[in-house]
């Protein structure tokens, strides 16, 4: 049995973080162009159950990287940002992109997401 | 110049001409502001609606103010009234407590102090800053005794904590010991810990005198502008039982202590017992009692947990008045807040021309803007329309200052990527505007006390929740409605209902609900019940309400307590032992546990929820009934009911209720529309989910959807509920010519008349 010194106090994290890469790889496959343009049509709402499945885990904790919208001008402009994972840091704007409707900003979350998804 | 902010509160929420309300304000980055009282009509500015709508009311208020900034200072202690300074105990002392650390590796915290953090003169019973038990001991001049425990404490673990010194001789002793048993700690008797610990030391002798203030839970460090105590070293976690003595106590002593026997009393200067107060109706007190004789007695301030858990609790009897001995505890918080504190700016004597509405004190500073929103009621002599809005005020304290959007798992719950606006950025960032009941303490526990005496930015007119509406500037869209259709109204709020009950209601033919009437005092239900079986009637205009059970402190109207106990679709879970008020000693949790589900009420309760994409209803059979004609007169019979809408795009939508026979549905009612079409994101709610199962989305589960119905009461009153958030985000459609606004104006038009709505 290896040594365990260097493993976290909490050992479920080891656990999640094997449950994040094998949901990562049962993921990938389903990431087709097609289903990015289904997403592109509409970032909310009844989706295919392929694309479901890929939100559900882009939307709950995993490790990739906390996005969410910043609204920087009403109904106008929204941006996206990078939440810090320090609590009661402003999160960080990942770019200098805006977008002009909040459904383009989701947009670009999820090719964020999609991005870091197929990359790991 | 920084950037400009400006915000402020209210001493009160619902005023009566002649009365008066003060206003707070806090301004950075400018020097003046302009204040104007103003009446609100509608909030949002999506541009498919009809945009933000307000009236200026011409009141002395208006005008341009000095303002500077107003600090605010969360966390909870106790603060000792120690007049006679006989916790300056003389040259030896030992200080014990029962002490749970919740955050114990953070940073420094101080559990009993008497302590000067900046001249580090005085004695204090800390955590210090490697997460340690520890004794400091200083003179001020450089003669300063620190003795700390070898190992860091662990977080959620019972210990008996103390520390003796004696002047005479320098010699120190420093006690740890775990007290847990099988139930009281995160982790049980069979966990390997550290051993108890007896460290004895010689140290130098110091002169501990201080002309601190003494604290539980933190030390003095300073005073405010209004001659407040400022406290730092907050301590995160529970204190159970703490104690001075003015000699130094042996290893034995300790041990007894430790094992909860009461060693020989001589030399005891305070002995505090934070059980002392428990009643029938719980402990609404902010005193702690010295217990000693010596009076030394202490004020809770910021609204610590009471009636928590103690050391000794066995789990054998789980409400605090059947064992307070059980129940010693307080939990401490760094970011608890019950009053802001800040000093008055101005103030309104409701002038008798102010007509019951909607306001706010509007404050500007170039383009930093806040809205303090109250409602003026009808004057003492009566009503002045046979309508009253009744605004959930207790609901919007319930989610005042949330900061769910930031919560990793949030995205998965609403459906969508999070959307913030600059106000839930600022709060984010200064967690001592305090929290709401959606959120946890930075020590992890739920957050269980709210209060609106402190700034609240998102209980604001135009304020986006994750980039819907709710609360507040989701119900601007009925008042908005209201005005376009010409309904004159009253106003009235939850802290008026809870106060005095059907007799606020009488007088008015039909009560309208706001969108989300979730949280619900049981004075506040016998209220609505009593007005109910007395001929009242009810517009249920929204979703989930009548659900948590929330107690208003007896003395204080503006706090509220809301235990999260099991059972519910809540953003926490109340720990075992926990589920009983403190502020009034009811039980905690959702209506429907203590046997009062919303159906009995209104018909239908709480069945779904989802936020990406409201959708809409189709009519059912009853609605074609004799009795339910006047309700869809000018609707035909295959039109879909509110697929439109500012709110998620449809009437039906966030959170839904459903009719339910076996919940207490009354049986006269009739299912007037379903809602259909809901995605997978919108799931049963788990209080109906025993074992659980795959399918419970709305794509796949029959009880996801919310139910139009209408029935009449005992007494000859009746109800009219629409079961969803989303409705009243749908009246504006089509510049108010629209079905969902048809529905809505029909029903009204008849409760609102003298006559008898059908069926009664």
């Amino acid at each position: 049995m290896a040594e365990t010194d260097s493993a976290p106090a909490d050992r479920s994290q080891i656990a999640f973080a094997r449950w994040d890469r094998r949901m990562r790889e049962s993921l990938r496959p389903l990431v087709t162009k097609k289903l990015i343009g289904e997403h592109k049509r509409d970032p909310v709402g009844i989706h295919s159950d392929a694309l479901d499945r890929v939100l559900n885990y882009f939307r709950r904790p995993n490790l990739l990287d906390q996005f969410v919208i910043v609204c920087t001008r009403p109904f106008k402009q929204w941006r996206v940002a990078r939440m810090t994972g320090v609590p009661g840091q402003a999160p960080v704007f990942v770019d200098e992109r805006s977008y002009n409707s909040e459904a383009k900003a989701a947009h670009a979350v999820f090719l964020m997401r999609v991005d870091q998804l197929m990359r790991d | 110049m920084a950037n400009k902010h400006i915000h402020g509160y209210s001493d009160q929420i619902s005023v009566k001409p002649g009365e008066r309300i003060r206003f707070m304000v806090s301004l950075e980055g400018a020097t003046r502001y302009r204040a104007d009282i103003v009446r609100l009509i509608n909030g949002d500015a999506n541009p498919a609606g009809p945009g933000p709508k307000e009236e200026v009311i011409a009141t002395p208020v208006s005008g341009q103010y000095p303002g500077r900034f107003q600090p605010t200072y969360s966390g909870s202690h106790i603060a000792i009234d120690d007049a006679g300074a006989l916790l300056n105990v003389g040259h030896s002392i030992s200080v014990h407590a029962f002490i749970m650390p919740t955050t114990p590796a953070r940073r420094a915290q101080g559990i009993v102090t008497r302590w000067d953090p900046e001249r580090r003169a005085g004695w204090a019973l800390v955590i210090d800053e490697h997460g340690r038990l520890a004794i400091w001991l200083g003179d001020g001049a450089g003669h300063l005794v620190q003795i700390a425990a070898p190992e860091p404490l662990s977080a959620g673990l019972w210990y008996s904590a103390g520390a003796s010194y004696d002047g005479a001789s320098g010699r120190a002793i420093l006690h740890l010991a775990p007290v847990h048993n099988a139930v009281n700690s995160i982790v049980g008797r069979i966990a390997v810990l550290p051993p108890a610990l007896m460290h004895a030391a010689t140290a130098e002798q110091v002169n501990f005198h201080s002309e601190s203030v003494a604290v539980i839970a933190g030390w003095a460090a300073g005073k405010a502008a209004s001659g407040a105590l400022i406290v730092g070293g907050h301590y995160n976690g529970k204190i159970d039982r703490p104690r001075v003595y003015g000699h130094a106590l042996g290893a034995g002593q300790f041990d007894e202590l430790a094992a909860g026997r009461e060693p020989d009393s001589r030399g005891l200067v305070a002995r505090w017992d934070f059980a002392d107060g428990i009643g029938l109706d719980g402990i609404a007190t902010d005193r702690v009692t010295d217990a000693s004789g010596n009076d030394l007695h202490g004020r809770c301030v910021n609204a610590p947990a009471r009636a928590m858990t103690g050391h000794n609790w066995t789990s054998r009897e789980e409400h605090f008045i059947h064992a307070p001995a059980e129940y010693g505890a307080i939990h401490f918080h760094d970011d608890d807040l019950e009053d802001a504190g800040w000093e008055m700016d101005f103030e309104l004597v409701v002038p008798d021309t102010m007509c019951s509405d909607v306001y706010a004190a509007r404050v500007s500073a170039g383009n930093a803007v806040d809205y303090i929103p109250f409602i003026v009621r009808a004057p003492s002599s009566g009503p002045t329309a046979k309508i009253a809005f009744l605004v959930p005020t207790a609901s919007y304290l319930a989610y005042s200052n949330e900061h769910l959007s930031f919560g990793q798992g949030t995205q998965a719950i609403v459906g969508h990527t999070t959307v913030l606006g600059p106000e839930d950025i600022y709060l984010y960032e200064h967690p001592e505007f305090g929290l709401s009941t959606y959120d946890h303490h930075s020590d992890g526990s739920g957050v269980c006390y709210v209060s609106r005496l402190r700034p609240i930015p998102n209980m604001r007119p135009h304020h986006r929740f994750g980039g819907t509406l709710w609360g507040l500037a989701a119900d601007l869209h009925l008042v908005d409605w209201l005005n376009a259709r010409g309904f004159r109204y009253d106003v009235i709020t939850d802290e008026d209902l809870h106060r005095e009950g059907a007799a606020l209601l009488r007088g008015y033919n039909v009560v309208l609900s706001g969108t989300h009437p979730e949280y619900y005092s049981s004075a506040m239900l016998d209220g609505l019940e009593n007005y109910l079986i007395t001929g009242g009637r009810l517009m249920y205009l929204g979703g989930n309400g009548f659900y948590w059970i929330t107690s208003y402190h007896p003395g204080k109207p503006y706090l509220v307590e809301v235990r999260k106990a099991e059972g519910g679709s809540g953003a926490w879970e109340a720990q075992p032992g926990e589920y009983f008020h403190s502020t009034t000693g009811e039980r905690g949790g959702v209506w429907r546990s203590r046997a009062r589900p919303p159906q009995k009420l209104v018909g239908v309760g709480f069945a779904a929820q989802g936020f990406d994409r409201s959708s809409y209803f189709r009519r059912m059979p009853d609605s074609t009934h004799s009795n339910a004609s006047f309700i869809f007169e000018g609707v035909g019979e295959d039109e879909l009911l509110g697929n439109f809408g500012l709110v998620g795009d449809g009437a039906a939508g966030h959170e839904l209720d459903r009719y339910d026979r076996a919940l207490g549905t009354p049986p006269n009612t009739m299912l007037l529309a379903s809602s259909e079409g809901h995605s997978d994101n919108y799931l049963r709610v788990v209080e109906e989910i025993a074992f659980n199962y795959p399918g419970t989305g709305g794509r796949q589960d029959s009880g996801v959807r919310g139910d139009i119905v209408y029935f009449t009461t005992a007494g000859g009153g009746a109800v009219f509920s629409t079961s969803s958030i989303a409705w009243c985000g749908s009246l504006s459609h089509n510049n108010y010519d629209n079905n969902v606004s048809r529905i809505t104006g029909n029903v009204l038009e008849r409760f609102a008349s003298d006559e008898q709505p059908p069926g009664t």
